[in-house]
C-alpha cells in the first residue's frame, strides 16, 4: 500500500460510519445509501489531495451529499419517480401542516410513521438535511453552510423550521398514539 | 407570532455565539417564558435524535467493496506513476493449476498467513480496547476511586507522565468515579473514569506525539472519539451510543478550552 492510501485510509476512513449514517438519512433505502457512500469514498479518494486544513468529516459529508443529488437526479432521469430537493430557497416554506406526512418516493407504513425516525425520514429534504447534520453529526453552522451550498442565515432558518415542523408532529404523534393504536 | 430571538436563542443552544451574546441571551431567557419553552423543546428534540434513533452501523460487505474500488483506482494509477519495478505481479499458470489442487490448502494457510500478520503489531486503538476492556473485567479499574476531581488530579500528578483534565459532570449525567494509571504509546498515561447510567467511559489522556489523532472509530463494539487538546492526546472509551459519547468529549473539550485561557 502507498504512502497516499495510508493517509487516506488514516484521514477519511474514520469518518465512514459518520458517512454511512448521513446517506442512510438521505437516501429511501439501504441499499441506496451503500451506493452512494461507495461512489463518494471513491471521490474522496480522488479528491483527497485537494484537502487542505479543513475539516474531514464535513468534507466527507459534503461529497456524501453531492453524490446523493446526483443519484437522484440520474434516478429522475431514469423515470423513477422521486422528489427533488428543491434546489432554490425563495422563502417558499412547503405548507406541511396540510401536506401532513408525505414521504419522499415509496410510501412508509403507517406504524413506521409513529416513531422519531418514521417522522424524521418523512420531513421535506432540505430540513432532513440540515436537521441531521446538526443533530446526529454535530457540524457547525458554518459546515453545514459549506455542506448544502447555502448561506449561514439559510441554515439557521431552516434548521428552525425542521425543529418547529418535527417537535410538532413529534408531540401530536404522542398524543394521538394513545388511540392511534387498534 | 414568535419571538423576534429565537434564532439566537437557537444559535445560543448550538453552541454557535461568543461569551457575550450568550450572556445577552441568558439575559433574556431570564424574562421571556416563550424562548424559555422553545430552549426546553430543543433540549428534548437533541436528546430523542441522539437516544432513540437507531445507530446505523456500516454493513462489513460495504467496508469491503469500499477497499477493492480503492484497489481498482490504485491498480488503474499505477502505470501511470512509471515507478520502477512496478511490474504487476501475475500468478502463472502452473501455480493457478497447483492452487486449484492439492496445493490449495497450503495457499489457504499462507493466505490466512498474510492476513494475519497486520493484527501482530498492535496499534493504539488496539491498546486503548485491551485496556478498557480489561478495566472492565478485572477489579482494577480504579487506582485511585473518587469524585472528587481535588483528589483525581494530584494523584495523577504523582503516578503518570501527564495532567489531563478531570471534572465531575454529575449535573450532565457524567459522574467521575475515579482514576487510574495505563501503559500507552510507551508512557504512563492518565485514565480518568466516568459512570454514566450503567456504562463506564474511560478517557484516556497521554503525551500526544507529531501526529496527533482525530476522529472516531467503531471496534468489537465499542466507540471511541480521539481528539487533542494542547499538548495532550485524549481518547475516550466506551459502549455507550455515539451521542453519550460526544457529550462527554464535548463537556471535556470545552473545559480544556476554558483552562487553556485562564
Amino acid at each position: 500500500m502507498d504512502e497516499r492510501r495510508r493517509r487516506f485510509e488514516a484521514q477519511v476512513l474514520p469518518y465512514l460510519d459518520a458517512a454511512y449514517r448521513f446517506a442512510r438519512w438521505l437516501a429511501r433505502s439501504p441499499a441506496d445509501a451503500e451506493d452512494v457512500v461507495q461512489e463518494a469514498m471513491l471521490r474522496a479518494y480522488r479528491g483527497f489531495d485537494g484537502l487542505r486544513g479543513s475539516d474531514v468529516k464535513a468534507w466527507l459529508l459534503t461529497i456524501v451529499r453531492n453524490c446523493h443529488s446526483t443519484a437522484l437526479r440520474q434516478q429522475h432521469q431514469r423515470g423513477v419517480m422521486v422528489s427533488l430537493p428543491e434546489e432554490d430557497d425563495s422563502g417558499a416554506i412547503p405548507d406541511l401542516v396540510a401536506t401532513g406526512l408525505e414521504p419522499e418516493g415509496e410510501s412508509i407504513r403507517r406504524d413506521e410513521q409513529l416513531t422519531l425516525e418514521g417522522l424524521i425520514a418523512a420531513l421535506p429534504h432540505d430540513y432532513r438535511e440540515v436537521l441531521v447534520l446538526r443533530e446526529i453529526e454535530e457540524l457547525s453552522y458554518r459546515e453545514i453552510a459549506e455542506a448544502t451550498q447555502v448561506p449561514i442565515g439559510t441554515v439557521m432558518s431552516r434548521l428552525a423550521r425542521a425543529r418547529l415542523v418535527l417537535k410538532k408532529q413529534w408531540s401530536a404523534q404522542a398524543e394521538g398514539s394513545l388511540h392511534a393504536v387498534p | 407570532m414568535q419571538c423576534p430571538e429565537s434564532l439566537r436563542v437557537q444559535a445560543h443552544f448550538d453552541r454557535e455565539v461568543d461569551a457575550v451574546t450568550a450572556a445577552d441571551i441568558e439575559r433574556h431567557l431570564e424574562h421571556c417564558i416563550e424562548c424559555q419553552e422553545l430552549y426546553q423543546e430543543l433540549k428534548q428534540l437533541r436528546v430523542g435524535m441522539r437516544g432513540e434513533l437507531p445507530q446505523f452501523e456500516t454493513p462489513g460487505a460495504l467496508r469491503t467493496r469500499i477497499r477493492r474500488s480503492l484497489d481498482r483506482e490504485d491498480a488503474a494509477a499505477a502505470p501511470r506513476s512509471h515507478r520502477p519495478g512496478a511490474t504487476k505481479w501475475r500468478l502463472p499458470s502452473f501455480w493457478a493449476g497447483a492452487a486449484s489442487g492439492l496445493a490449495a490448502g497450503a495457499m489457504a494457510a499462507a493466505v490466512a498467513f498474510f492476513f494475519l500478520v497486520p493484527l501482530r503489531t498492535t496499534s493504539v486503538t488496539d491498546e486503548l480496547i485491551g485496556d478498557h476492556v480489561t478495566s472492565l473485567l478485572s477489579s482494577r479499574m480504579i487506582d485511585v476511586i473518587s469524585t472528587d476531581q481535588h483528589t483525581v488530579k494530584p494523584w495523577f500528578a504523582g503516578h503518570t507522565d501527564v495532567s489531563p483534565v478531570v471534572a465531575d459532570f454529575k449535573p450532565q449525567g457524567y459522574e467521575l468515579i475515579g482514576g487510574r494509571v495505563a501503559y500507552l504509546e510507551h508512557q504512563r498515561a492518565a485514565v480518568v473514569v466516568y459512570r454514566h447510567g450503567r456504562h463506564i467511559i474511560n478517557v484516556f489522556g497521554w503525551a500526544a506525539t507529531q501526529r496527533p489523532i482525530a476522529g472516531e472509530k467503531t471496534r468489537n463494539g465499542y466507540h471511541l472519539v480521539y481528539w487533542k487538546a494542547g499538548d495532550l492526546q485524549y481518547c475516550a472509551v466506551s459502549d455507550t451510543s455515539w451521542g453519550e459519547l460526544h457529550a462527554l468529549v464535548r463537556l471535556l473539550q470545552q473545559l480544556a478550552a476554558r483552562d487553556a485561557r485562564s
